[in-house]
């Protein structure tokens, strides 16, 4: 079992570095980087929202965290010159801080109580930006520079990105190495004693109280995680348009990342992966339907919502195996 | 064994579709120009508008023979993108342009998606054409970028001058959705206005653009008592409805916007209310339309069913690309050249009657010229039409 | 004042009527259908067609938007919710499939009807001025007493007729009501059917006010959903409740904050988010809807 799964884990690893970049440079289309890249971002954000469906809450709120991450990251850099390396673990704290304030309140309510609370959030968060003097209002904040060179007792480990001749994929790098860093974590959460835990509350909320579990401080500390992983995806992407606006992400974003989450399999750590290549490469792909895209777009999303109703990864269920 | 053969069946169509959309066409020489803007959702109008007078204009230089470029005739061809009016998408678009090795792009039609964009733009060699009003996207050092309209703080001033002199308009108020566009112009509109010593009473007041029902929201504005409304930025959606509650309200004085409105769109939402409001649009009213317009027009709705007053604004990025791909060949794959032709580029205007010339202006906005100059038209609306109110130029 | 109470009444009568529709389907189904908004475009566009286009009376739209609309939330019962329902691990599956028919009638609506906005003539010219303290058109007026009437009408139904108790019951408890013999097939494809109809109604309704583009339904879906929140979630008192205090809210707030203008609505979503963690099953719902 787990010499499959290993070998599973670097066929994925080989894929995404080594095959991917092979086949773009045979066939030349060099626009798939950003799509893919995009999609890896967004995959990181979706996580987050999965880790919230695990505890048994339904988030479309993490748009705003991916606002609130990619404002930070824009206002450290072009207002205060910090090195955007620097701002990228910051943008992620400062949401879970963020979502540790709001949590705390909300997160004791359940079902579309919480869904709605935090759709609401996502909308709260934009007008918040058009407010703030800070965010520059409905200016938004462009001409943000590229990420500049990390280094580490004068060894530059990440060259400045706008030296080199292909950000896209330094952009695509970037953001798969993210990814890649976010699932391991999720899995690791996933199969630790915290997983555990969130599995019980997902279950039954007042009998997992009852044996002495902190319900409280699990559902807060998921919380935090899942919006630490909205900040870092709003960073990164505000690094790559260089610009953001209080629209950037908007609750039609919010939405996305849940049904990622529902397409690729609500029970799967590698559902919204799967999700997010699908819904947003799908969409990608879909554009040689012109004014029929989105027609065909819903209609197969519909389809496959009424064969595989518990996401994709399902598939890989055996009959009336485990779940 | 049910489920494998459709994941197999997934795959295949997939790599279908990946194969068919790598291979080009390769019968005529295809000049191919993109468009990338939104053609989906709330602000659908906007780029369906936008796509639909380029696709008309395309079909109908194609059926006349094709474009003449530097010897070689060429099919216009128009490749579209919705960006679904996220800025994320948009990017996803102008890469998609350039793997199409598409030097030219009409679009993006709001703020966010503009400024997203650029980047890919200057890495790739495009010039685009936003409809955003953003200086930073046309002043120095940017320079792909073109405005593909008047801004509004280009024709907000000059309507505004305008009703000083001629209507006795003293007192202003500006209403905006709250969102990023709408709120700009407001901002840029209520300093123009206090710029020629307008007494602003009132610039504070805002609404979801998703309102159902706008008597709250102008109630206060009203009550201020302006001579004129200015309705900053506002869709053709909330246009009808504005006028109509602003009219209910008991509200007599003028009404004006610096977006360009449909006049079926204002005909069915406010009807008579909606006599005597200002708007800017292009060069279809009757006064200014030559024969050309006419027939892009009757054109435009025969291909489409019913055409939209907004194209009268759109129609010109598309002809820009070719005159000036015209006028320097080499500037076909190589937008440098574009922008050196851009300096001194010049050539009649077909959709105006007159001697009107297409020409690149902004040298007064953005310090270098990246504006298409197209006549500011104000009109007015009356029973169900424009009516020419005056023509002015930037410069 | 009586003109910000009067706004209030009014924008409260027709989101009162938005929210019984889907406050209906929740508490049937346990779905929160985010189709909703586009169910209101639709029946808004199909009115249109009937009045402005083919040219017959108001009352005809207003009925072939119902019917059409019927039609329409009966048959995805049918064959779309219902077998995801049946085959699904978790209820909140069905967000999904909500969210892919959302995204099909947005497409569908775009196809049929296009991108422009759609107004009807108005039916009723002239307006109501009452010493300039209360300024309301007559259609207005005439929209609120039809949509008040509506909600009168569905109150009764649901109270009284066999039907509705019926649907009562399983809202209440659905495994009960099958054992007391209630076919919770029927009856769940009778309220999804209802639930879609008066959204069709509401979109017919309004298009003579406000007109209808293909762009409203996402946003009308959301501010519905606050409605019922507010009101609490499956309760049909809680949404008429809850679309009235929204109404109210809008209707003050703009009046009173007039002057910060852009935080306005920051103001109002904050202050609902503050409500909620207060008090978490809304006004009067079951907690943890």
């Amino acid at each position: 079992m787990s010499t499959t799964r290993l070998a599973g884990v670097l066929a994925f690893l080989l894929g995404v570095f080594v095959l991917v970049p092979l086949f773009i440079n045979l066939t030349g289309r060099w626009d798939f980087y950003y799509t893919l890249t995009s999609v890896a971002l967004l995959s990181v954000a979706a996580a987050g929202v999965w880790l919230t469906f695990y505890i048994g809450r339904i988030n479309i709120g993490q748009g705003a965290y991916a606002l609130t991450g990619g404002y930070v990251s824009a206002i450290l850099i072009t207002q205060y010159g910090v090195s955007f390396w620097l701002t990228l673990p910051l943008a992620g704290l400062f949401c879970a801080a963020v979502s540790v304030l709001i949590g705390l309140p909300i997160l004791r309510l359940r079902g579309v109580y919480f869904a709605m609370v935090t759709l609401v959030l996502t909308e709260v968060a934009r007008l918040t930006a058009l407010a703030l003097p800070v965010t520059n209002g409905a200016k938004g904040i462009t001409s943000i520079p590229l990420p500049g060179e990390l280094s580490l007792f004068g060894l530059t480990i990440i060259p400045d990105f706008s030296t080199l001749g292909n950000p896209k994929l330094a952009f695509y790098l970037m953001a798969t190495v993210l990814m890649v860093l976010t699932y391991l974590v999720l899995w690791r959460i996933v199969n630790s004693r915290l997983g555990h835990l969130c599995r019980s509350l997902q279950q039954n909320e007042e009998l997992s109280a009852s044996i002495g579990v902190n319900t409280a401080m699990l559902r807060v500390l998921a919380y935090a995680i899942s919006s630490f992983f909205g900040g870092l995806a709003g960073a990164i992407f505000v690094a790559i348009s260089q610009s953001i606006y209080p629209s950037s992400f908007v609750v039609q974003d919010s939405v996305n990342f849940m049904l990622y989450c529902f397409l690729g399999g609500l029970g799967y750590v590698f559902g919204p992966m799967l999700g997010t290549l699908l819904l947003y490469f799908g969409w990608d792909l879909l554009s040689i339907a012109k004014e029929y895209q989105l027609l065909i777009y819903s209609g197969a999303l519909i389809a496959l919502m009424l064969v595989l109703p518990n996401g994709v990864l399902s598939l890989l269920d055996k009959k009336g195996g485990r779940k | 064994m049910k489920r494998r053969h459709f994941l197999a069946t997934t795959g295949l169509s997939l790599g279908l579709a990946l194969t068919v959309s790598t291979v080009a066409w390769a019968e005529n020489a295809k000049l191919k120009i993109g468009f990338v803007g939104v053609t989906s959702g709330p602000a659908a109008a906007w780029g369906i508008s936008n796509q639909r007078s380029m696709e008309t204009r395309a079909a109908w230089l194609n059926e006349l023979g094709g474009v003449d470029i530097g010897g070689t005739v060429y099919d216009v061809e128009i490749v579209p993108f919705d960006d679904q009016k996220d800025p994320k998408r948009a990017i996803a678009g102008m890469e998609k342009m350039a793997q199409e090795g598409i030097h030219y792009v009409v679009g993006p039609n709001v703020d966010d998606g503009a400024a997203a964009v650029r980047p890919v733009a200057e890495q790739n060699g495009i010039m685009y054409f936003p409809y955003a009003f953003p200086k930073e996207l046309y002043t120095p050092p940017a320079s792909n970028a073109i405005l593909g309209m008047v801004a509004n703080y280009q024709s907000g001033p000059a309507i505004y001058k305008y009703l000083m002199e001629n209507k006795g308009v003293k007192k202003v108020a500006f209403i905006a959705g709250n969102e990023s566009d709408p709120l700009s112009q407001r901002d840029s509109g209520a300093a123009a206005a206090r710029e020629l010593g307008l007494e602003v009473v009132s610039d504070s007041v805002t609404y979801q653009m998703d309102t159902t029902d706008f008597t709250p929201v102008l109630l206060p504005v009203i009550q201020a008592a302006p001579d004129l409304l200015v309705l900053s930025g506002v869709s053709p959606a909330n246009a009808p409805q504005l006028i109509r509650s602003a009219r209910e309200l008991g509200y007599a004085g003028l009404i004006s916007t610096e977006t360009a409105q449909d006049a079926a769109v204002l005909a069915e939402g406010a009807g008579e209310l909606a006599n005597g409001f200002i708007s800017v649009g292009g060069a279809s009213t009757p006064e200014l339309a030559s024969d050309a317009m006419r027939e892009f027009v009757d054109r435009y709705t025969k291909m489409f069913g019913e055409y939209n007053d907004e194209s009268n604004t759109k129609v010109y990025a598309l002809e820009y690309i070719i005159e000036t791909l015209k006028a320097n060949p080499a500037a076909i794959d190589n937008v440098e050249e574009f922008k050196k032709t851009m300096d001194t580029f010049e050539a009649p205007n077909p959709f105006m009657v007159g001697d009107a010339k297409l020409t690149y202006v902004g040298t007064t906005s953005f310090g270098q010229k990246r504006q298409v100059s197209v006549p500011l038209v104000v009109n007015e609306f009356k029973d169900g039409k424009f009516e020419t109110l005056f023509v002015a130029q930037v410069d | 004042m009586e003109q910000i109470l009067a706004n209030g009444l009014y924008l409260g009568a027709q989101y009162a009527l938005i929210a019984l529709g889907l406050t209906l389907i929740f508490s049937l189904m346990n779905v929160l259908n985010f189709a909703h908004g586009q169910m209101y475009v639709f029946g808004g566009f199909v009115t249109y067609t009937v009045v402005a286009q083919l040219g017959l009376p108001f009352i005809v739209g207003l009925i072939a938007s119902a019917v059409v609309l019927a039609v329409m939330g009966a048959l995805i019962e049918k064959f779309l919710f219902r077998p995801v329902i049946r085959k699904s691990k978790r209820d909140e599956s069905t967000m999904l499939l909500a969210a892919g028919i959302a995204f099909f009638l947005d497409a569908v609506i775009l196809l049929l009807f296009g991108e422009k906005q759609r107004g009807v003539p108005k039916i009723v010219n002239g307006v109501l001025n009452w010493d300039m303290r209360i300024i309301m058109p007559y259609d207005r007026i005439l929209i609120a007493v039809l949509a008040v009437a509506l909600i009168v009408g569905f109150i009764l139904f649901m109270q009284y007729s066999r039907t509705g108790r019926a649907m009562r019951a399983l809202a209440q408890d659905r495994m009960a009501a099958q054992l007391m013999g209630v076919d919770v097939d029927r009856y769940s494809m009778i309220g999804f059917a209802l639930g879609a109809m008066l959204a069709g109604l509401v979109g017919g309704l309004l298009v003579t006010i406000t007109g209808i583009n293909l762009g409203m339904g996402g946003p009308t879906s959301v501010k519905a959903f606050l409605m019922i929140m507010i009101g609490g979630a499956g309760v049909i008192s809680g949404a008429i409740a809850g679309g009235f205090i929204l109404g109210m809210m809008e209707s003050v707030g703009l009046t009173v904050l007039a002057a910060y203008g852009d935080i306005t609505y920051l103001v109002i979503f904050a202050s609902l988010m503050v409500f909620l963690a207060i008090r978490p099953q809304g006004l009067m719902g079951k907690p943890w809807g």
